[in-house]
């Protein structure tokens, strides 16, 4: 008796949204709008962060570096020059590789573009045999600096994968650049370093050759590239500052990748939070709007309502009716404003190559979310209809 | 006051029963629009109820179809004292005992005649098929069965009263209030509509009708005559 009941408020309710298809597209609008809005803006942060949530997860972990932090009377602060052996010391490092940021080098991929690169220089960068080992990233083609450039005293050079692509390098071209006015020859392309993506847009040029034509004194590593023993990033980061300065003058920073990447992939939150009382507010002023044209309804209706109680419908049953259309409203514009949102996701997906990321709690909670807007909206007016007289409505007589 | 029906066996229970009704507006400055009504509506009854503007017939009405309360007295319906129901069990008695038509139709503009008629059945706790049959057997009655799907702006104004009175019909009630049933209608749709109404006639039901049209109310067996918020007059037709 209470379902059937119950399947008559819904036929009601549902007949009378679907009889002023103008009036209910207008109380859709609120809750599309701000779920739609909650929806884009959590799933859009998340969505950018994705990418690199997903590169820390492949990326492992343990990768560690150390910097001079500080280094009286020097303008760019070194490391020891026998840092490499220091670190390897360290029980829980498993590899280090060591390289030297060299400055004052006009790399000039061809002759015309050397004015561009006087004003924006590529790095250029002294690197030893492991770095891609310790980086664990693989040559797009060609082959890093081997031992035997470094014997051999050769110039070549191996540049990263944004700058091969800035300056239309093809695997396996024979191509020569210019280092400070020194022919360079390329032997390869480093692959996309996710963990340091400064290292992109580098040319690697081996120990012996920078000592040879640009570094006159004893070559100071600038950065180590540290891989620790899994588990022990921490304890090796705080050992290796220790380790690397040995009491010496210059102070030791070290960092871990990962957390960095991890760190950036959080830093959004307080934009995601803005965002998402943005779309709260949009649901608020939107269940203001339903409170606001259900009310104006009801008043539409008060014939309709007359006729309704003089029929037997009690109070409460036309309370229920308007309620249910709010909620209708609410559940529709709730199931709406998660597709809208979800597209709206979608499309920035698309446009910015990141990983499509919605939290398996949002959709339901935006329902939910605009059903209790549209329910609370819907009190007023459903009170105010309930409360009109049959005789007030119905002129007699 | 009022004669009994001789048409109703001796010691039957009215079906609506005013005693001592008075209906009072305002109040510092009172306005009586009924002063001490007492009135009995028996089975079988079809009666009419008349007067002037301001007779207190309008007042009559939404008491007799338990849309108001007295300022003081009592009504009954089929037994029950309604002065005394909360507005939830008056409602419901209302619509189990008494079926309105109404001067202006009213009836809901986005519904067909089918569903219109439905919507007495609703919230009873009766399945959509049940309604169904229940409703088409009304339009059927009314001469509408073939138009169950229209929607009232699609009917003429005698066959829109004919869906209301269906509507009136539909959940058996024993009293069927109308108010000025004819009155927005021509004399050709009048005539029908009056043609069903007599046809209602029956000692399971009493029909009142709520008119200043003389005519109207020559055509029922039973006349109460208002003036200034009183009953001037209860005349009964003795049929052939």
């Amino acid at each position: 008796m209470i379902s059937r009941n119950f399947r008559d408020l819904v036929s009601v309710a549902i007949g009378g949204l679907l009889a002023r298809k103008v009036r209910t597209l207008l109380l859709l609008m609120g809750p599309v709008i701000g779920v739609a809005a909650i929806v884009a803006a959590v799933g859009l942060t998340d969505s950018a962060k994705g990418d690199l949530k997903r590169k820390v997860a492949q990326l492992g972990t343990n990768l560690i570096t150390a910097t001079a932090a500080s280094s009286f009377g020097s303008e760019r602060p070194k490391l020891p020059v026998d840092a490499t052996e220091r670190a390897e010391q360290v029980e829980t490092v498993e590899k280090v590789s060591a390289v030297v940021q060299l400055t004052d080098i006009t790399v000039s991929p061809y002759e015309k573009a050397r004015r561009k690169y006087e004003t924006t220089p590529i790095p250029v960068l002294a690197a030893d045999t492991r770095l891609p080992f310790v980086l664990e990233v693989d040559m797009l083609s060609g082959r890093w600096i081997s031992d035997a450039d470094a014997e051999m005293d050769s110039r070549t050079v191996v540049i990263g994968s944004g700058l091969a692509n800035e300056i239309g390098y093809l695997p396996g071209e024979n191509r020569t650049i210019d280092l400070a006015g020194k022919p360079y020859g390329v032997v390869g392309i480093l692959g996309k370093v996710e963990l340091d993506p400064t290292l992109d847009n580098a040319a690697f040029i081996p120990f012996s050759a920078a000592d040879r034509d640009f570094v006159k004194e004893d070559i100071q590593p600038t950065k180590l590239y540290v891989r620790s023993d899994d588990g022990t990033e921490q304890a090796t980061a705080d050992t290796l500052r220790t380790a690397i300065s040995l009491g010496g003058p210059d102070e030791v920073g070290t960092e871990i990748q990962a957390e960095a990447l991890q760190l950036a992939a959080q830093s959004d939150k307080q934009l995601q939070l803005i965002v998402a009382s943005m779309g709260l507010l949009a649901i608020i002023v939107g269940g203001i709007g339903i409170a606001n044209v259900m009310s104006i309804s009801v008043i539409q209706r008060s014939t309709e309502i007359g006729i309704r109680r003089a029929l037997g419908h009690t109070r409460r049953t036309i309370a229920q009716q308007f309620l249910l259309e709010a909620m209708v409203v609410g559940f529709l514009g709730g199931i709406l404003g998660v597709l809208v949102g979800a597209l709206a996701i979608l499309v920035g997906v698309w446009l910015s190559g990141w990983v499509f990321v919605l939290q398996r709690w949002i959709p339901p909670a935006g329902i939910v979310l605009a059903m209790v807007v549209s329910v609370l909206a819907g009190l007023y007016p459903a009170r105010r209809a309930a409360k009109l007289e049959p005789l007030e409505t119905l002129r007699l007589g | 006051m009022t004669d009994p029906n001789p048409m109703t066996p001796e010691g039957t229970e009215p079906f609506l029963e005013l005693t001592n009704v008075s209906r009072v507006y305002g109040d510092e400055v009172k306005v009586y629009a009924l002063r001490e009504v007492s009135l009995r509506i028996m089975p079988g009854d079809f009666m009419a109820i008349v007067g002037p503007s301001g007779s207190g017939k309008s007042t009559m009405l939404g008491l007799l179809g338990c849309l108001d309360l007295p300022t003081s007295g009592s009504i009954r319906i089929a037994g029950e004292e309604i002065t005394t129901l909360d507005d939830t069990n008056r409602t419901r008695l209302r619509g189990r005992t008494i079926g309105f038509v109404f001067q202006q139709f009213h009836l809901i503009g986005h519904l067909s005649a089918l569903q219109n008629v439905e919507t007495a059945l609703l919230y009873r706790g009766m399945k959509p098929n049940e309604r169904h049959d229940k409703a088409m057997d009304a339009l059927e009655r009314v001469g509408l069965g073939q138009r169950w799907d229209h929607r009232p702006v699609q009917l003429s104004g005698g066959e829109q009263q004919r869906v209301a009175l269906a509507r009136s019909l539909v959940a058996d009630p024993i009293i069927v209030l109308a108010d000025e049933p004819t009155g927005a209608l021509d004399s050709k749709n009048a005539e029908n509509v009056m043609q069903i109404f007599e046809s209602l006639r029956s000692p399971e039901r009493a029909v009142v009708l709520v008119t200043h049209d003389l005519g109207v109310a020559d055509r029922a067996d039973r006349k109460i005559s208002m003036r200034d918020g009183e009953i001037v007059g209860d005349d009964r037709k003795v049929r052939a």
